[in-house]
């Protein structure tokens, strides 16, 4: 890559290319909204009223809002765990098993420990532990990849089938809860090692981890060296590493650094939401988060934003089960859609020469 | 039947349908274009052939339903990192979410559906053989097929002219366009193919194999097949050896369990995922660095926009 060298090419202002990519996302995100609509037609349901169900069910009450704020959290950190991987070019996959074993993690303090620690404590160790958890597991990719050249993207795909293996082996045998009837589960959090929910609504404390997480990963991408030695060997890691930077040392700790991000999801999501492990648990939460990255082209507040736009359209999703009757998942087709928008027409990404 | 022998049987039929979506991956990455939207290929395959099979009664025109299928996804994916340029790891797992998405919204009226699976048919002669028999000529017709498709694709990508363009392709575009070809052509064509393969990967699991449609019921099966693609360096014949060796580590865990082992279901179950990994840290490497050069640059560095 030479473009080092070559001068800005004079083009049109930058305001206009910046109108162009804005007006150009639209496009897509309301073509993406039209071919979903054919779906549903094709499935035999009326689109107009499907869409008017899911803009009302997501914006007019107050408990939707709260909805999209608690399924945002483990969003959020689960797309800045992609986030922080791609500045230095990696395709972090592992979202979805990072999250399950940052609820593990966050579990196993509780099942170990369990009351031998004052209030307090014990949350914060969960954290930790929760993060702890998702750093290995993307840690094991990362390890791959910088030892034995093995692209990340498909070592942490399969581990995420492992992470959930790993989470039914516990709640199915050691870890069950033995006075839980119907489906299999750790026992419930008890009050104290529960994330405390915001004033009188539904949102636990996990939703500030997640807008903390965020200033944090803007911080640092942005105003350490840290973040700028990433983006370098994002941008050429041949140069990055005739330029004397670490580059296996930097892969390896974004990697980490992702994977704690997931962790801490799955961590919220087990002391502030669900209060156990369940068959499902965050379920599909991991690939969301990925397309929220990849939306945002992995900038951290836009990430985040991305990630509550892709929160209320799953809960809008919920409506199309209720409403529609079609499956819960159908949902992900739109999401595919706007994503593809965004890639094949969204705002373009800089010329490459070569 | 002993452990042994129930494993390997169940490998090769389980193994069938990773060996279709191996081969496939194996012609697009020659061309030098990763598919991980190829999971995505073998549910759209397997419900395609599902209800093809359903609505006609007849397995064959299902697995043609799941051919086009799988054809019709990996279109999709061609389109978008060939012509729109996008990323093709991310643009894979992408293509990969709307396969999931628009079989749940098609799949649910499937789901008790009665269909007419493919039946086992046992090779005169080569079936009685003992072990080999009944390991590898005990199988439904699919399966057969992917027995002579592992030399075709072979042949046809390191002895015929078409390979040569496939291949160099995925190599050096520009060479091929010095000589007046069209390597975008070219890449599409693989793309496709390899998609088709992989519906048909997924048409063996839904109807020659499980016999049912649920939803997600490919479970990993395609990216386990770009695994062994990788280690087995995009060479077919050991994209066959690996596809069968990951398709006994599936059929372990039911055959254990009808014979009442207590080790735990799910400990089981992780065991494919597992292999697949000690298996890519142990050859990875030499399969990373064999690889066409257009890969590489897809491989070693994704650009994070």
């Amino acid at each position: 890559m030479t473009s080092a060298t070559v001068p800005e090419p004079s083009g049109p202002p930058r305001t206009l290319i910046v109108a162009r990519g804005i007006g150009r996302t639209i496009v897509a995100v309301l073509g993406a909204i039209v071919i979903f609509g054919v779906f549903m037609k094709l499935k035999g349901a009326d689109p107009i009223s499907a869409y008017r169900d899911m803009w009302d069910s997501t914006f007019t009450s107050g408990d939707s809002l709260e909805q999209i704020l608690v399924k945002a959290t483990p969003l959020i950190l689960a797309a800045l765990a992609v986030t922080v991987p791609a500045r230095a070019g990696l395709v972090n996959v592992g979202g979805e098993g990072q999250l399950v074993v940052g609820g593990i993690g966050a579990a196993a303090v509780v099942m170990w420990f369990g009351n031998s620690m004052p209030t307090g404590v014990v949350l914060v160790l969960m954290a930790l532990f929760g993060a702890a958890a998702g750093a290995l597991w993307a840690g094991i990719a990362a390890l791959l990849r910088l030892g034995v050249h093995i692209n990340e993207a498909v070592t942490t795909l399969l581990l995420n089938y492992v992470a959930v293996d790993l989470m039914l082996y516990l709640i199915y045998d050691p870890w069950k809860d033995l006075n839980g009837s119907g489906q299999p589960a750790t026992p419930p959090l008890t009050s104290r090692e529960q994330l405390p929910l915001i004033g009188n609504t539904t949102v636990s404390m996990g939703f500030l981890v997640a807008i903390a997480a965020t200033a944090l990963v803007w911080f640092t991408l942005t105003r350490t060296s840290w973040g700028f030695r990433l983006s370098v060997v994002g941008g050429n890691p041949e140069a990055a590493r005739q330029a004397g930077l670490r580059v296996g040392v930097l892969l390896l700790s974004s990697m980490l650094v992702g994977g704690a991000l997931a962790g801490l999801g799955g961590f919220t999501q087990l002391a502030g939401v669900e209060h156990k492990l369940r068959p499902g648990f965050l379920l599909t939460y991991g690939y969301i988060g990925f397309l929220a990255s990849w939306l945002a082209r992995h900038h951290p507040v836009r990430v985040a934003l991305a990630a509550t736009l892709l929160a209320a359209i799953a809960v809008g999703g919920d409506s199309l089960q209720l409403d529609s009757a079609l499956p819960a998942a159908s949902v992900n087709v739109l999401m595919a859609l706007v994503l593809l928008g965004v890639f094949g027409w969204g705002a373009r990404k800089k010329a490459v020469a070569a | 039947m002993n452990l042994g022998l129930e494993v390997m049987a169940g490998g090769v039929r389980g193994g069938a349908s990773i060996l279709y979506a191996g081969l496939g991956e194996t012609v697009s990455e020659r061309a030098g274009v990763v598919n991980l939207g190829i999971e995505g290929s073998m549910l759209c395959g397997a419900l395609g052939a599902y209800a093809a099979n359903a609505a006609s009664g007849n397995p064959w025109i299902g697995a043609l339903g799941g051919a086009a299928a799988g054809g019709a996804l990996a279109l999709i994916h061609a389109y978008f990192v060939l012509d729109r340029k996008s990323n093709q790891l991310a643009t894979g797992l992408v293509v990969l979410f709307l396969a999931l998405g628009v079989t749940s919204l098609f799949g649910a009226a499937y789901v008790d559906e009665i269909i007419t699976p493919f039946e086992i048919w046992k090779v005169p002669l080569l079936s009685s053989i003992p072990w080999v028999g009944e390991i590898f000529f005990q199988a439904d017709p699919l399966t057969y097929i992917v027995y002579f498709l592992v030399p075709i694709t072979w042949w046809l990508l390191f002895r015929s002219r078409w390979g040569l363009l496939v291949r160099g392709a995925g190599e050096r575009t520009e060479v091929l366009r010095t000589y007046g070809h069209r390597p975008q052509l070219v890449q599409y064509i693989a793309v496709v193919i390899g998609g088709v393969l992989a519906g048909i990967g997924g048409a063996q699991l839904s109807t020659a194999y499980a016999n049912a449609w649920f939803e997600n019921m490919v479970q990993g099966r395609g990216f386990i097949a770009v695994a062994v693609v990788i280690f087995a360096a995009r060479q077919p014949f050991k994209v066959a050896a690996g596809s069968f060796l990951f398709g006994c580590a599936l059929a372990l865990s039911p055959a254990l369990q009808a014979r009442g082992v207590t080790i735990n279901q799910f400990a089981l179950n992780a065991i494919p995922y597992v292999a697949t990994i000690v298996v890519l840290l142990l050859l990875g490497k030499r399969g990373a660095s064999e690889a066409p050069e257009g890969l590489k640059k897809v491989f070693e560095m994704s650009p994070s926009s």
